[in-house]
């Protein structure tokens, strides 16, 4: 019997342990990711929906455990655990993170095959997604303590996850200097510029670029979600 | 509240202590002290805010207004507080995925447990609570009364100096009440303190030293057990079962009832000292055919509930 003395590794027993989460959240990405790179789709739709689907699986995830959870009565207990809750938050989002990282890795791998060429822009393209995760589950933790009802708490994640996705030039190319300023404090962006380097389209910026700001975005969401760790757990 | 003395420092203590939800509901102006080897009960109808303060004490919640100290510190958030804490929240939350030992593990080595005394820490608690035989089952699969006493093997499992139990008989059946009632009076000797949130009388009047009554978020009456039952010695309950309505203004008029309250088709009245219960026949006025049954019973700490507000205790008449 695996046991766990560690929040984080309480977390990867239980996704282990769960067989058929495990199976249809490796093959749900594939089933998504396949058609858009095998088809030949234009890269910039493929990136798009790849970006969509990286972003939603950290959000929705996240969002769906907490707030089940907090219907159950677990996250009183884990809030009277003699444990810091930021400390607790970044262990527990960064495990989830990483857990929906190796979901979408059959996804990267493909890409990465598909287009061997392109490998200057795998860091980036590794980097965007674990960025775009952790944010995604940050936002689906917030989320989480806005009401007691799953439902309600899907809602919540997709109305600011989808003006953001526009924000970030996902759905269409951005062309007023503005919009394309905002687009660059956003996280999604250079998942979206990654993922469309990899595929052989044309991005805006280089992959050192994409690279750095990706880098940034994984940095600050690691100190937002410690400094978040009150708000979320000690929510009613 | 009581006083303090230095011969019995307090472990935890609270003044004041408010948490105010929209609507009212809440509690109100809470004062306590609890010393160690004390078992202190909180009893109250459901909406009373037993579960409130219990989640106050027990770091779950903020308080709005006043304050409470654990081991002389106010900070809620302190792990040294937290670990010294053994908590049994209403909801039997678990990690349903994981097996009722995974858990208990995990809780245990999140208190600061080493592995080889979480080890035999739990055998020990698993032997008690006979979860042995379903410690390698998921605890998705486990009824609810495993899950309260997987409940209570995690609150007792890091030997904590203050136990907080939220309706701790809840779903257990007889013999493991019995094992329950037990080992808090054996810990109660071994100075750990105990708080529990209870509408059960009988283990209310067995276990506890000290009784607080709450009723709409407000303390309506505290003292020690005898002498909260010497307020009703001598009074008797009548219960009435009823095959029709009665008219319970006109039993409340009575000089003898000292408090009437109905439930279903069930009339409780507490009788004044030296009161005769066929009072309350005679005031039915010859319609006796309508009580199918009529009990008289010695008063117990339900009884002084209800003289005390109207309203009856969900199990205090079980």
């Amino acid at each position: 019997m695996m046991l766990a003395s560690t929040i984080w590794q309480r977390e990867l027993i239980e996704f282990a342990q769960r067989r058929r989460a495990l199976v249809i959240k490796l093959a749900f990405p594939l089933l998504v990711a396949i058609p858009l790179v095998l088809s030949g789709a234009p890269p910039i739709y493929a990136a798009m929906g790849i970006t969509m689907l990286a972003a939603i699986i950290g959000a929705l995830g996240a969002a769906a455990v907490l707030s089940r959870e907090r219907q159950s009565g677990l996250t009183l207990r884990y809030r009277t655990l003699p444990v810091n809750p930021g400390r607790l938050l970044i262990e527990r989002l960064g495990t989830s993170a990483a857990i929906d990282f190796m979901q979408l890795t059959p996804v990267l791998l493909l890409i990465a095959l598909r287009h061997p060429s392109q490998f200057a822009w795998w860091p980036a393209l590794m980097l965007g997604t674990a960025a775009v995760l952790l944010i995604g589950n940050l936002l689906g933790a917030l989320a989480s303590t806005l009401s007691n009802s799953p439902g309600e708490v899907m809602l919540y994640v997709v109305v600011p996850l989808l003006p953001l996705l526009y924000l970030s030039g996902v759905f269409t190319t951005l062309d007023q200097p503005a919009l394309l300023l905002i687009s660059r404090l956003l996280p999604f962006g250079y998942l979206h510029e990654a993922v469309l380097g990899t595929l052989g389209g044309q991005p805006n910026l280089l992959p050192w670029e994409t690279l750095l700001g990706a880098f940034g975005f994984l940095v600050g969401a690691a100190g937002l979600t410690g400094r978040l760790g009150r708000r979320v757990l000690e929510t009613d | 509240m009581r006083d303090d003395t230095a011969s019995e420092p307090s472990l935890l203590s609270t003044s004041g202590l408010t948490r105010a939800y929209r609507g009212g509901k809440g509690v109100f102006d809470v004062s306590l002290k609890l010393s160690a080897g004390e078992i202190f009960g909180l009893m109250g109808p459901n909406g009373s805010g037993k579960t409130t303060l219990l989640r106050l004490l027990a770091t779950a919640a903020n308080p709005t207004a006043g304050r409470i100290s654990w081991f002389g510190t106010t900070d809620f958030r302190d792990p040294s507080v937290r670990r010294r804490l053994g908590i049994m929240l209403d909801q039997p939350a678990h990690f349903e995925q994981m097996t009722g030992y995974q858990n208990a593990w995990f809780f245990a080595r999140q208190f600061g447990l080493s592995e080889d005394f979480a080890r035999e820490r739990l055998d020990e608690l698993f032997n008690w609570s006979g979860l042995s035989e379903a410690r390698g089952q998921l605890v998705g699969e486990y009824s609810l009364g495993m899950k309260r006493r997987l409940n209570l093997v995690e609150a007792l499992v890091h030997r904590p100096s203050i136990l907080l139990l939220d309706e701790p008989t809840l779903a257990l059946d007889y013999r493991g009440e019995l094992d329950l009632i037990e080992r808090l009076q054996l810990l109660g000797l071994t100075g750990t303190a105990v708080v529990l949130a209870t509408n059960d009388v009988h283990l209310a009047e067995r276990l506890c030293d000290y009784i607080i009554f709450l009723h709409n978020g407000r303390v309506i009456r505290e003292g020690r057990v005898p002498d909260m039952l010497t307020e009703v010695a001598g009074s008797k309950e009548v219960e009435l079962q009823l095959n029709s309505p009665v008219d319970l203004d006109g039993l409340r008029r009575l000089a003898a009832v000292e408090g009437a309250s109905v439930q279903g088709d069930v009339v409780h009245v507490v009788l004044s000292r030296g009161a005769n219960p066929a009072q309350v026949l005679a005031v039915l006025n010859g319609t006796a055919d309508l009580v199918s049954v009529m009990r008289v019973r010695q008063p117990n700490l339900g009884d002084l509930f209800l003289k005390l507000t109207g309203v009856v205790l969900p199990a205090a008449h079980r």
